[in-house]
């Protein structure tokens, strides 16, 4: 394959403004699927993804495309569209030479679109701008394409006009595409020299790698080495992505492909490494990423002491295709044995649970999730604490570290000091406003992770009435007076159910906490009293008063099979709590904390 | 199960366990109440002579002819039925089971409307136990229920029951949103003024597709509080016992012999036909319920079709399991070795597995060779049984 025939790009967006339907039209409209395979959305093949309407995992695909003669091979790189997943942007932004830039006709410049325009100019990236759902009703095209220029600094004289879902002016995407972007720069007869930029697990194959060739190319039996791991191997098969895995012969310059080696650990291919050759490798390696940072954490246990063993095989599965998430074997008095599991955010916490439940079928408690902190404490050595159990007496802490966040809001002009008040009320450092047009406004805040990663997001869109979106990006820690609240369970501290807090805020937490779990916690035959406390002082306390009767005074006639299944279903209630003394907690009451911040 | 796998209509095989009790459901009322999700339809009398047709076609579904030591017709209002319907009815189960002697013949019937002549109609047919919907002898609560007697009715409606049937229950009603504890008491004391030696007590319930249950979701009305629903049904307790009609199961308190033997049938897990739409009935080890839309099952029935909306065939643990929780209902309890020769396992056994907690808690307690509800179990009754199943 000539380089010269080869583009490699991806298409950023916003959420929603039509990413996947263009891909799919690609696909379509090149015949790289037929009508008749053509699922909507062919590229988020994972269950959860198309459920949700959300790409998680960065995926490949390679189209034939006959233009002017020639067949070009276009290999686009499908990328996440959520703030969770920047990480997996960037990575996917390095194989490319270029980027399609989709901005939804009537919504325009959003807080994803900057995030990732930005992500692909840092890339190097040519950018064409691509205004799609020109088929609505109504659009903006003109204040879109002034967006463009003024918030991006790209030029919007040559954006192209397209409705993906009306299959409208298709061609001229591929023509830009062909016409527009760079073909790649490999110098064939360098030592071969490829970027991993993604792997996923398959269980009949292992790992297969996910690689873009820069210089030098690669054929089956090529004994390969993984520079940055030092592991070698041989190629047991390579071949490209149309759209399942189709072998070839070879990948030369520029070509964008899978490789299958005898590695069957996913941990041991590492995304950003370098393949070379293992006899005459290349000099350097080409510039890796950092790994991605898991910000939120959360314990995972099962709800009964028998699952710990399946939960740990089903979480090493899940890690085999998401090398983002992580988990350690943790204990809790109150729960147990389980993990404690880290992630990107809490959209990509709530996937990997999900997945857990829905595919295979585990009963979990999960705690409350929290952001990472970090502790100096009096010897001077610093803690990372992913779990407020492990937050030290106070006596023993000389700094409470937390993570500060960079948030670019987008807004309605009317909403801009709504935004403000929220941020201000949620410890923000106000940083600037930028003016969009009239009509919008950009604002930045920088704010506590704590504060923004539960609900800023569902607050954000309630008070704009769904207009405003917001992107952050972590950008240190900064000392704050930080405390450990506990919960106190009829006089037993429940671990599980310990958060860290600011200290001007603890007493209308340990309230809204308190009662929160009042009404998650059912009666029981005798009196519950829950308690919140920092250290031993109690601050807020809250009393579930003794059941006094359960008993349905009725006999249904003969019918014995529905006063049998009322019962079934009182049991199986019970059956998603756990125990604790005496006391039954059921299973959501361990989110209680998160669900106090709502009701606040 | 799907209902076309069994004949729930095949005959009982001949064994200890075969039927003895037949239950037979008149789905009619005049109005329906706002708290009832009985099988029933409200004024649409011009159906009582399809349903009684539908009825022989399914009674003579079943071949052969039986004797039983208990009937129970129930409802609905089977004495919203006239005369010659209710002659009618008779006729179609008499044709095929034969009361023995001694034997137990319930009919329920509401105040309202309940003539002489119904009365007399019943006891010729050999009724002799009758079973009053009184509910309450409180106006307000006798309104909120929306029943259509008045308390005064309903006491001429006792007072010559009494001298018909040899058997005369009531059934009285608590947790009613508005009411208080001493209506309730009001209506305990009304009560024990007459000569009767049963009563059913009921805690009002919501159940889904109901009028109150919609109420409640719109938070139109309000549940009675659990600490007003305990000591009303312990008031319930403690004042019949007084009166000599202590409590004998869940919802039920008689004089010592006067225990209704039909509804002991269920609590003792044991087998019985049933008949009409939404009856229930337990037979060769399966049970199955017919379907409750009265309409669908008159069609169906007319037609010769069975309709049944479900069964179930019970295992043997399934079985097993159930004969503790049904057993927990009677004050008596389970005798432990009536239990073990049934089932050839042991109660206590069971228990100890499954319950353990409540006999340390004193909810369940082992005495007299009887595995049994303590009297603080009684009020947590369910939470109980459900760890049985
Ligand atoms: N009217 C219109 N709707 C579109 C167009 N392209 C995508 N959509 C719709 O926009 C929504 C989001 O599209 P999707 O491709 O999932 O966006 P993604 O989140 O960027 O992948 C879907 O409901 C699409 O049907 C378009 O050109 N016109
Ligand atoms: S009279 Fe009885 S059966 Fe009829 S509707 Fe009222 S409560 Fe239900
Ligand atoms: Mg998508």
């Amino acid at each position: 394959m000539d380089a010269r025939l080869i583009r490699n790009f991806s298409i950023i967006a916003h959420i929603d403004h039509g990413k996947s339907t263009l891909a799919d039209q690609l696909l379509l409209k090149s015949g790289t699927i037929t009508e008749r395979e053509f699922r909507s959305q062919i590229l988020d093949d994972l269950d959860i993804e198309r459920d949700r309407g959300i790409t998680v995992k960065a995926r490949s695909v390679t189209i034939d495309y006959v233009y002017q003669g020639e067949t070009y091979e276009l290999n686009l790189i499908d990328t996440p569209g959520h703030v969770d997943f920047h990480y997996e942007v960037s990575r996917s932004l390095a194989a490319c030479e270029g980027a399609l830039l989709l901005i939804d006709a009537f919504q325009g410049v959003q807080a994803q679109t900057v995030a990732n325009a930005y992500a692909a100019i840092e890339a190097d990236l040519e950018i064409v701008p691509v205004v799609n759902k020109i088929d609505l009703a109504v659009t903006r095209i003109d204040e879109v394409l002034d967006e463009v220029e003024t918030v991006l600094g790209l030029d919007g004289t040559d954006a192209l006009r397209v409705s993906a879902k009306a299959g409208m002016n298709i061609e001229s995407v591929f023509e830009a595409i062909i016409e527009r972007l760079p073909p790649p720069a490999g110098v064939a007869k360098n030592p071969f020299k490829a970027l991993v930029f993604d792997s996923k697990y398959d269980k009949y194959r292992g790992v297969v790698t996910y690689v873009r060739v820069v210089d030098g190319s690669v054929c089956k039996g090529d004994n390969i080495r993984f520079m940055r791991e030092g592991v070698s191997s041989e190629v047991i098969e390579l071949g490209q992505f149309r759209p399942g895995l189709v072998p070839c012969d070879e990948l030369r310059p520029g070509q964008v492909g899978y490789i299958l080696t005898g590695v069957k650990e996913l941990n041991r291919i590492t995304i950003g490494d370098t393949v070379t050759m293992a006899r005459a490798p290349a000099a350097e390696p080409l510039p890796g990423y950092q790994k991605p940072k898991q910000m939120v954490f959360c314990g995972m246990y099962p709800l009964d002491a028998t699952g710990f063993e399946s939960l740990r095989d089903e979480l090493q599965k899940l890690s085999l295709n998401d090398s983002s998430f992580s988990f350690q074997p943790e204990t809790s008095d109150a729960l147990g044995f389980g993990f404690r599991c880290g992630f990107l955010g809490m959209l990509h916490m709530e996937i990997v649970q999900q997945r857990l439940e829905r595919e295979q079928d585990m009963d979990l408690i999960q705690t409350a999730p929290n952001v990472t902190y970090e502790i100096v404490n009096r010897r001077g050595d610093v803690m990372v604490i992913d779990n407020p159990q492990d937050v030290p007496d106070a006596g023993e802490i000389q700094e409470f570290k937390e993570p500060i966040a960079r948030v670019t809001f987008i807004v309605p002009a009317d909403n801009v000091g709504t935004i403000m008040q929220l941020s201000q009320d949620r410890r923000g450092i106000y940083k600037n406003t930028e003016f969009l047009g009239p009509q919008r406004a950009q604002v930045i805040y920088e704010l506590p992770l704590s504060e923004i990663v539960y609900d800023m997001y569902d607050k954000l869109k309630s008070v704009t009435r769904g207009y405003g979106t917001m992107d952050y990006e972590i950008i240190g820690f900064e000392a704050a007076d930080l405390v450990k609240m506990d919960v106190l369970v009829k006089g037993e501290r429940v671990d599980a159910l310990s958060t860290i807090v600011h200290r001007t805020t603890s007493d209308r937490r340990g309230r809204a906490l308190v009662k929160r779990l009042k009404t998650e916690i059912n009666k029981h035959q005798f009196e519950i009293a829950i308690q919140a406390a920092i250290g031993a002082k109690i601050i807020a306390r809250e009393t579930i008063s003794a059941f006094r009767k359960n008993v349905t005074a009725k006999c249904y006639g003969g019918d014995i099979s529905r006063k049998r299944k009322l019962l079934e279903k009182q049991k199986a209630g019970k059956k998603r709590m756990k125990q604790f003394g005496a006391v039954e907690i059921p299973q959501k009451a361990f989110l209680s904390v998160l669900e106090a911040n709502r009701d606040e | 199960m799907k209902p076309s796998d069994v004949d729930v209509y095949a005959p009982p095989e001949n064994s200890h366990v075969s039927p003895r009790a037949l239950y037979v459901h008149v789905p009619f009322c005049r109005h329906r109440c706002g708290y009832c999700d009985f099988t029933l339809v409200a004024d649409k009398d011009d159906l009582v002579p399809a349903y009684l047709k539908a009825l022989e076609n399914e009674v003579n579904r079943l071949d052969g002819e039986y004797e039983v030591d208990t009937i129970f017709i129930g409802g609905g209002t089977p004495t919203h039925l006239s005369t010659k319907q209710m002659e009618r009815l008779a006729e179609i189960l008499l044709s095929r089971f034969q009361l023995t002697a001694g034997g137990e013949f319930s009919v329920e019937a509401n105040p309202d409307g309940l003539s002489d002549d119904i009365m007399k109609t019943l006891s010729g047919i050999g009724v002799n136990r009758i079973s009053l919907g009184v509910q309450s002898f409180d106006p307000e609560v006798l309104k909120t229920l929306e029943r259509q007697h008045t308390p005064v009715e309903a006491q001429a409606v006792i007072e010559r029951s009494v001298d018909i049937f040899a058997q005369v229950s009531l059934d009285l009603i608590f947790g009613v949103p508005g009411q208080t504890f001493d209506s309730w008491i009001a209506t305990l004391e009304a009560a024990r003024q007459f000569p009767v030696r049963h009563i059913s007590t009921y805690g009002l319930t919501f159940e889904k597709g109901t009028d109150f249950y919609r109420r409640l979701q719109q938070g139109r009305i309000q549940v009675a509080p659990d600490d007003l629903e305990r000591d009303m049904y312990a008031a319930a307790m403690s004042q019949l016992a007084r009166a000599g009609v202590p409590q004998y199961e869940i919802s039920n308190f008689a004089a010592v012999g006067a225990e209704c033997r039909h509804n002991t049938v269920y609590w003792q897990a044991n087998e019985y036909f049933a008949f009409g739409p939404g009856a229930a009935r337990y037979v060769n080890g399966v049970r199955s319920t017919n379907a409750r839309n009265v309409s669908r099952w008159i069609h169906c029935w007319l037609n010769g079709k069975s309709a049944l909306q479900e069964v179930e065939q019970l295992s043997d643990e399934e079985k097993r399991r159930e004969a503790v929780f049904l057993g927990l209902r009677l004050v008596e309890g389970i005798d432990v070795s009536v239990f073990r020769d049934r089932f050839s396992s042991d109660v206590v056994e069971i228990a100890n597995a499954s319950a353990q907690q409540h006999l340390q808690t004193g909810l369940l307690e082992i005495a007299d060779n009887h595995l049994r509800l303590t009297l603080d179990g009684r009020f947590l009754a369910d939470t109980v049984m459900a760890d049985f199943l």
